[in-house]
């Protein structure tokens, strides 16, 4: 379970279902990391405690007077969850909202898109034009369909060699003339393999929608109705002029014709129109339309009195027993289409083209799921029919860039921008991005190695043998901020492992310029420094670390912004302790993570717009105390088996 | 410290020549850059217009080199290396062949063809970081994209394209013709910009 949702996307994680898979035989080493989780998964939490939970102004804080804050103690995170999938998140993919002074993730904030752009021509598509043209450039952005490449236009005709020969021959005034292709460089696609060349360099786009495979030119619908006027005119024409048998030997020449789908699907729909409105008319009029209608939708829009009309009924006595037959036992219900360019297009069952290009292309030569989901549903518009479509490779068309997107993004609770990027395409800015980095501490984590410890390799975890981690939390604001850690004695899950934080409650310093804090009292650091230094130093040299242990309720280190503190862990055998057998460890049972509780309180100025920005100079002016509580998930390593 | 204290920088590779010096039979035309290296007990030949870039190496300890017409052999590629599996590896008699490159042939930067009776076809282009087996026949006019690994013993048939971590398909663009212009145009550019001495290999 640990493998899906949001976290996968965290290196480490993904390093660990790495782990997974490579059986341990060899396993990466672990790197612990940190994920924190973001108030929003909590629904109850969410609705209801979002104004106590924003920190208020002088709010007076002790433990007792928020109520709430008892069902966090009541019921304490479970990193095991399947729901905490969806609401840990490292540090670095969560932001902040000022306003709710809150943590917001990529789950909880609402998105706005910025801006359309080609990945490619890094072209801005204006969102009028997505209605109309859809989702991909539009321009002559395209990628390889066998291996997703960028597609470059190239001249198919050879570039002119200074080599060679002064071309004689060759008309120089278009040295890069003739038709153009699409080349992918990096397979060697080009479209010539499915027989398609541009007239022009440019807007490859429009030039490829009115082109099928083979370079046959896809028919526009303009053109579909043109053709179809005509198409009735000459039947019209013929029908006053030749017999019965010129009728038929016409339609069977149609049907031979290749309709494609998009030809097809729109004469289909002409004609279920026509027979619908033929169907109207019937049912309030005359009989004898409704039997009209039965025959020759298509030309139901011509009066009775023009002699195509009469001929055509004539025709329906005379030629196919059959038709008439129908046209008799289905008087008032829909006759279906009957030819071409009615819309019918006979199966063609024939496969064994298709068969025996099978045999001698083999696996290679069919696309891939992948490619086949890569392949625009427009285009395929001007593909041959569904039935005998075969897929092979040797079919794909090129594929037009998806749009991107540059998106804001608010705050789901006061509405508030906390991110946005600039407009441009071109700018990697952002006007506005409140990330939780620079308003919660980071937590770093390492194993914490004493010189006089004995233990081969700090970062395996064996059952029932302390274990020691040094945490450091960095403060990024320029106030200084009060700490207060909390975690279950044992963490959650079948194998509880045993921690303690060694000192739960401190404080960091203020993020200030590192070059204030040398000018100011460089003094007092460089002599805080220059012990530090001492006592690290006689460690380096070996054994003089003894006096730095760790020790309940101190700090482990200290610096200008961050502060390291020491939690130690027992981990949990993996044995039950009545049974001898390894029991059948889950997925990540062996993972040691620990739910931790982190507060954070620190004071702040009143808001300028707030207060007022005269009073700003005011040295009593009253502080605003803040906090801000959010659980984290620490993971730690992984308990080996052996113990 | 981090301050250069020299505006030379000196390589840390030892100098060249580590090995054995092949006999060579070299093409009037060629062009092999100063630093090139040329190791190896058996023959190498490089025929008419060839380009050897510095640093280059062609080891025909494990048999004899071929290099065909017009083919351009970039920097830090191996010509011949020693395989680790596979093909026969060193130590083969005199009339062996260690690696036969056709014409129009370019091993691109950091490729490695290794030795045994490899054989890489006219206009075959090797990309970067390749890596042809022992004993792999390559055929003419393949394009080999970056990291590609050929097994050794492996056939590859004609215009093939080898490419996304081993799919292959066939290359129908029909520029083998406009390909080997190419090549012939390069190594003119080549010529004039890499100084030549092929008497420091004879």
């Amino acid at each position: 379970m640990w493998t899906r949702g949001v976290r996968i996307n965290h290196p480490s994680i993904a390093a660990s279902v790495l782990e997974e898979n490579a059986a341990a035989v060899m396993a990466p080493p672990f790197t612990p990391y940190t994920f924190i989780q973001c108030p929003c998964s909590d629904s109850s939490t969410f609705n209801r405690r979002s104004p106590p939970s924003t920190p208020t102004t002088h709010h007076h804080h002790s433990d007792n007077d928020d109520n709430d804050d008892d069902d966090d103690d009541e019921h304490p995170f479970d990193p095991r969850a399947p729901r905490s999938n969806y609401s840990l998140y490292p540090l670095e993919y969560l932001l902040y909202c000022e306003d709710c002074h809150q943590i917001r993730c990529p789950r909880c904030v609402a998105e706005e898109i910025v801006t359309y752009y080609c990945p490619s021509c890094l072209f801005e598509v204006p969102s009028s034009n997505l209605k109309s043209e859809g989702n991909r450039c539009t321009r002559s952005c395209f990628q390889c369909p066998v291996c997703i490449g960028p597609l470059s236009v190239t001249s198919l005709e050879s570039h002119p060699d200074p080599n060679t020969l002064p071309v004689p021959d060759n008309p120089s005034a278009a040295p890069h003339g003739g038709p153009y292709i699409l080349i992918c460089s990096h397979c060697a696609w080009s479209s010539t393999e499915v027989g398609i060349q541009f007239d022009k360099p440019n807007s490859i786009h429009a030039q490829l929608a009115k082109l099928r495979n083979g370079g046959n030119p896809r028919m526009t619908a303009k053109e579909r109705k043109e053709r179809r006027k005509d198409l009735a005119q000459s039947l019209g024409s013929s029908y006053s002029s030749s017999s019965a048998s010129g009728y038929t030997g016409y339609f069977a020449d149609e049907l031979d014709l290749d309709l494609d789908l998009e030809t097809q699907f729109s004469n289909l729909k002409l004609f279920y129109q026509s027979q619908l409105a033929n169907a109207n008319t019937g049912g309030v009029g005359s009989g004898s339309s409704a039997s009209g209608s039965g025959a020759g939708g298509a030309f139901g829009d011509l009066g009775f009195t023009s002699p195509t009309s009469l001929s055509r009924i004539l025709n329906i006595y005379t030629s196919a027993s059959s038709q008439d037959k129908k046209a008799k036992s289905r008087i008032g219900t829909m006759r279906e289409a009957l030819d071409s360019d009615e819309g019918l297009k006979i199966a063609n069952l024939d496969e064994s083209e298709a068969i025996a290009k099978l045999h001698a292309e083999g696996h290679p030569g069919t696309v891939s799921t992948s490619q086949l989901l890569n392949q625009t549903p427009q285009l395929h518009l001007g593909e041959p029919h569904l039935h005998g479509r075969s897929r092979f490779a040797s079919e794909l068309r090129p594929i037009p860039y998806l749009l991107r997107t540059k998106r804001s993004k608010r705050c789901p609770i006061c509405r508030h921008i906390i991110s946005k990027p600039e407009a441009k395409v071109l700018t990697t800015r952002f006007r506005i991005r409140l990330v939780a980095g620079s308003y919660i501490p980071s937590i770093t984590i390492r194993p914490l190695s004493l010189p006089n410890a004995s233990t081969p390799d700090p970062s395996a975890l064996r059952p029932s043998k302390p274990a020691q981690f040094v945490l450091t939390f960095k403060n990024p604001i320029f106030e200084p901020v009060k700490i207060t850690l909390a975690t279950p004695a044992l963490t959650p899950g079948r194998f509880p492992s045993k921690v303690t934080v060694l000192c739960p409650q401190f404080d960091i310093d203020a993020n200030t310029d590192v070059w204030d804090e040398v000018l100011k009292d460089g003094d007092k650091r460089r002599k805080k420094g220059e012990s530090m230094d001492s006592a690290s130093g006689a460690g380096g040299v070996g054994g003089g670390q003894h006096q730095h242990q760790p020790a309940a309720g101190k700090i482990w280190e200290r610096g200008r912004n961050w502060v390291s503190i020491v939690v130690e862990v027992v981990p949990a055998s993996l044995r039950k302790p009545s049974q001898d057998e390894m029991p059948v460890l889950k997925e990540d049972e062996d993972l040691l993570e620990i739910p931790m509780f982190v507060r954070i309180e620190w004071e702040t100025d009143a808001m300028g717009d707030e207060v007022g920005a005269v009073s700003g100079k005011d040295r009593d002016l009253p502080k605003l105390k803040r906090e801000l509580a959010y659980w984290c998930v620490l993971g730690l390593g992984r308990v080996s088996d052996q113990g | 410290m981090a301050a250069p204290s020299s505006s030379k920088r000196h390589s840390i590779l030892p100098p060249a020549q580590a090995g054995p010096k092949p006999p060579v039979q070299f093409s009037s035309s060629i062009t092999i850059a100063d630093s090139a290296i040329l190791i190896g007990t058996h023959p190498i030949t490089i025929s008419t217009e060839s380009v050897i870039h510095p640093r280059a190496q062609l080891n025909s300890l494990g048999g004899r080199i071929t290099i065909g017409r017009r083919c351009i052999v970039h920097e830090r590629s191996t010509v011949g290396a020693v395989g680790t599996e596979g093909g026969r590896g060193a130590g083969g008699t005199a009339e062996q062949s260690g690696v036969t490159l056709g014409d129009y042939v370019t091993v691109e930067v950091g490729a490695s063809i290794e030795t045994g009776d490899t054989v890489v076809g006219e206009g075959t282009n090797i990309g970067v970081g390749s890596k042809i087996g022992g004993g792999a026949v390559v055929g003419k006019h393949c394009t080999l994209t970056p990291y590609t690994v050929v097994a050794a013993g492996d056939v590859i048939p004609d215009y093939t394209v080898i490419y996304s971590n081993g799919l292959r398909r066939q290359d129908r663009r029909g520029v083998a013709e406009l390909r080997n212009k190419g090549q012939a145009r390069q190594i003119e550019v080549l010529k004039r910009m890499i100084p030549s001495s092929p008497a420091k290999f004879q």
